[in-house]
């Protein structure tokens, strides 16, 4: 009855160039460059940027060809929902057409931007969440960021409730089939009762444990003030000089895309 | 100067909105630093909320009124917060998944030095003395989630001493694990407590396997006893105070070191190692004047069986048509051929870990067995957490899930059989320990199935809940039912079942009547099972299974009843 799910490593790239980077650094980068994103609306602009972001990632968390492709996936579809949708609907210059369905070159190039954007702020999810441990993350945004104490510890027994949680599901999952009424043909019936009546009893369970833990954590002294903090996530010239780097890349990039004249602004919206 | 007590009530007392009567009352109570106390009672004593009003939770957290004082090291538990009070008291609760939050053990044992601002530089060495302390060197580097019951608790243990406050509680500290880790646990606790030196507050019905094989000298040195109503009934000694409350902890239900308890079923002291205790034993192993209770009608034919079974944890966990596609997990227990009897009582024994809840699973057809077949109707099953198991909002929904077909008067009589009439429009959830294990029982019976599996069904109970248990199955099995249960407890074995099927080395080691099995000292050792005391005395004293068997029934008897022999004897006529 072991559930893998919680048994992978906290992060797949630890040990890498990223990992050893400030967690609430890389996060912040994350949070930078995704809003740049939200004002760049040509495709060439995002496109370049997907290939550096790749590239870099690539080279900093060695992660495995397959990993990565898997981290792909739902990037892919959403983005290539995105791009059906722009190509399909948006009005413009007709590319083809074939009874209702046309696709518009304005469509393309809008629906084609949105999607490697889409692309970009993946691929950079994929390298923070691959080389950033959970518990890292916490104590640096503790440190760096100023979250409160509590609720860093908080969400730490939060995330290892969540370990068990598979496991409880399982049990009592089992617990309820062994009173269900079987189906004709001798089957588990499967319906949403079933389902909504489980959760409910892994609800309960999992607030009464949420309440011993919020008492185990004050009888620990959680709260208490002034605190000290053991091990400190190191915030390095090497943390500033990677922002620093990403920064001036995304800068370079766009600069040159303006320059060379790809880049495009909200104006692509309603050309 | 002198010395500031460690902990003070005065004339303490606790109600909670929406009941009509105090939990606490008139408690009057001074511990000295250093001092070891532990707290009896029933369940329902109000033994829990003792605590929690040394803690602060009772009234900062729950919703309750308290009057009268308590001070912690001479702080006032009504001026300062838990949090602030958790700077004198350390807590070790008795479930080891929530007493431990972090994901590593590190950080689990670095945090309390944190909150409290011990420089950082000094930490690293105080949790290494902590964890050496606990005896848990090796787990420095683990993750918590891996941890079991006994590491887990360890760690716990660890935690709530390495900032050394000057009062550890302990809340059944012991009581949800398994034999191995209880000792280790045990073990712990002493030395933990010895090094650091606080003053122990510990609260525990079990206290037979508390106090071990050192017996009454094995608990605290002092003892304080809560009567049904919250009040103080002793203080002092522990020897003293069991021997004087003997009778009425017995009565109640409370698991009691086995000097104590014979004490109050003989009326004598000193144990298996006086004679008296001893004569006393043979005369309950005699008959009745109507020659005593007949015999238990021999097993029927097969409802269940597993022929050639293997079972696999990982087997299950795909979908069944995908299954030969997986990788497949080795199997934890091979070549298992276990068949159960209609009106036969089966025991499942082995150490934790051997695959006994995989097996029960796979019996179940919840599991699919990685090789051989399972034979027989749909059995039935009642899990360790009954938890897990409630689908309904009230109790009367919940015998009732399933069973649309059935007349009222069916699930009235099952209700009022299982002593659950009462509680028939209670949330299932909202019930006592006990009160869960019944419901839980019930409605499985409610189901009408040839064969009943359990998994630990008596774990965690008090003795009375465990008796209750135990006549449920008694009366499922004289109904006809075939029954296997699960269960660390020797002594309810030796008391239940007809026949024992041992679990160890990856098969079925042994498998026959019980009294033949609990004999083979072979078969034992090989599963790593110890036989209790009086088991152990039981079985050398008394050739014929069914005069074991009667001592076991008239000690449990005490249990519900009165306190003397004659009483006892007269009652069963």
């Amino acid at each position: 009855m072991t559930a893998k799910s919680a048994e992978l490593p906290a992060s797949f790239a630890s040990g890498s160039v990223l990992a050893r980077r400030n967690p609430t650094v890389k996060l912040a980068l994350l949070f930078v460059v995704s809003l740049a994103m939200v004002f760049i609306f040509d495709p060439v602009t995002p496109a370049v940027l997907y290939v550096v972001a790749l590239a870099a990632v690539v080279a900093s968390t060695r992660l495995p060809l397959r990993t990565l492709a898997l981290g792909h996936v739902p990037f892919l579809a959403f983005g290539l929902g995105i791009l059906m949708v722009n190509a399909l609907s948006r009005p413009g210059y007709i590319l083809w057409d074939a009874g209702p369905l046309r696709i518009t070159a304005e469509g393309l190039s809008v629906g084609g931007s949105l999607a490697l954007r889409t692309l970009v702020i993946g691929i950079l999810a994929i390298g923070f969440i691959a080389s950033t441990d959970g518990v890292a993350l916490m104590g640096s945004l503790h440190q760096h960021a100023r979250l409160g104490s509590r609720i860093t510890y908080a969400v730490l027994a939060g995330y290892r409730m969540l370990q068990e949680m598979p496991r409880e599901w399982q049990t009592i999952r089992q617990a309820h089939a062994v009173r269900a009424q079987l189906r004709p043909d001798g089957s588990l019936p499967s319906g949403l009762a079933a389902y909504g009546r489980a959760a409910f009893a892994l609800l309960v369970v999992s607030v009464r444990k949420g309440e011993r833990m919020a008492q185990s954590l004050e009888s620990r002294g959680l709260g208490l003030t002034p605190r000290t903090t053991w091990r400190k996530i190191p915030l390095t010239r090497t943390d500033w000089l990677m922002a620093a780097a990403v920064l001036a890349v995304l800068g370079g990039i766009v600069y040159a895309s303006h320059v060379l004249g790809f880049l495009e602004g909200y104006d692509a919206l309603f050309s | 100067m002198p010395a500031e007590p460690a902990l003070a009530l005065h004339d303490v007392a606790v109600e909670f909105p929406r009941r009509d009567a105090a939990v606490l009352r008139g408690i009057t109570l001074r511990l000295e630093p250093g001092e070891h106390l532990i707290v009896l009672g029933a369940s329902g004593s109000g033994k829990s909320t003792l605590l929690q009003a040394i803690t602060g939770v009772v009234p900062h957290t729950v919703l309750s009124t308290l009057t009268g004082s308590v001070s912690v090291k001479g702080t006032a538990t009504t001026d300062a917060s838990v949090v602030e009070l958790s700077r004198h008291v350390g807590v070790l609760a008795q479930d080891p998944s929530s007493g431990v939050c972090l994901p590593d053990v590190e950080q689990e044992l670095a945090l309390p030095l944190e909150n409290r601002a011990v420089p950082p530089e000094h930490i690293s060495a105080r949790i290494d003395h902590a964890l050496s302390l606990v005896g848990a060197a090796g787990l420095r580097q683990r993750q918590t989630n891996k941890l079991s019951g006994g590491e887990g608790q360890r760690v716990a243990l660890a935690a709530s001493l390495i900032a050394e406050p000057a009062l550890l509680l302990l809340d059944e500290p012991t009581s949800m694990l398994d034999p191995a880790g209880l000792t280790a646990v045990r073990q712990a606790i002493d030395a933990a407590a010895a090094a650091y030196g606080p003053a122990v507050v510990l609260v525990e019905h079990r206290l037979d396997d508390y106090a071990g094989r050192a017996g009454i000298a094995g608990l605290p040195g002092r003892a304080l006893v809560l009567g049904d109503a919250g009040q103080v009934l002793a203080d002092g000694a522990t020897a003293a105070v069991l021997a004087g409350s003997a009778g009425r902890l017995n009565a109640r239900g409370c698991w009691l070191p086995l000097e104590t308890e014979l004490l109050a079923v003989t009326g004598q002291p000193g144990g298996l190692g006086s004679r008296d205790v001893c004569s006393a034993l043979r005369a309950l192993a005699l008959p009745d004047d109507d020659g005593g209770a007949p015999d238990a009608p021999g097993a029927g034919d097969t409802v269940l069986a597993a022929e050639n079974v293997s079972v696999s944890r990982g087997a299950g966990r795909k979908k069944r048509r995908r299954r030969r596609a997986d990788r497949v997990e080795p199997a934890i227990l091979r070549n298992v051929n276990v068949e159960l009897r209609r009106g036969e009582i089966t025991a499942l024994l082995g150490a934790n870990g051997t695959g006994k809840t995989s097996l029960l699973l796979t019996l179940a057809g919840l599991l699919p067995p990685a090789e051989g077949t399972v034979l027989g109707a749909r059995p039935g099953m009642v899990f360790q957490n009954p938890e897990h198991q409630f689908v309904a909002h009230t109790v009367a929904e919940e015998v009732r899930h399933g069973r649309p077909d059935a007349a009222p008067d069916f699930f009235n009589h099952l209700l009022e059989q299982h002593r659950l009439t009462h509680l028939a429009d209670q949330s299932p959830f909202r019930l006592s320990g006990g009160e869960k294990r019944r419901l839980s029982v019930a409605a499985m019976l409610a189901h009408e199935r040839p064969s009943l599996l359990a998994d630990e069904p008596t774990f965690g109970l008090d003795r009375r809940d465990t008796i209750a248990t135990a006549s449920a199955f008694k009366q499922a099995a004289a109904g006809g039912s075939a029954i296997l249960f699960s269960s660390h407890d020797l002594r309810t074995v030796a008391a239940l079942a007809d026949r024992a099927v041992v679990v160890a080395e990856r098969t079925v080691i042994a498998d026959g009547a019980v009294f033949d099995v609990l004999r083979d000292a072979n078969v034992l050792a090989r599963a790593g099972l110890r036989l209790p005391p009086l088991l152990d005395w039981l079985l050398a004293e008394f050739a014929s299974d069914r005069e074991i068997r009667r001592v076991l029934d008239r000690l449990d008897a005490a249990v519900s009843g009165g306190s003397s022999v004659q009483r006892l004897a007269g009652s069963r006529a």
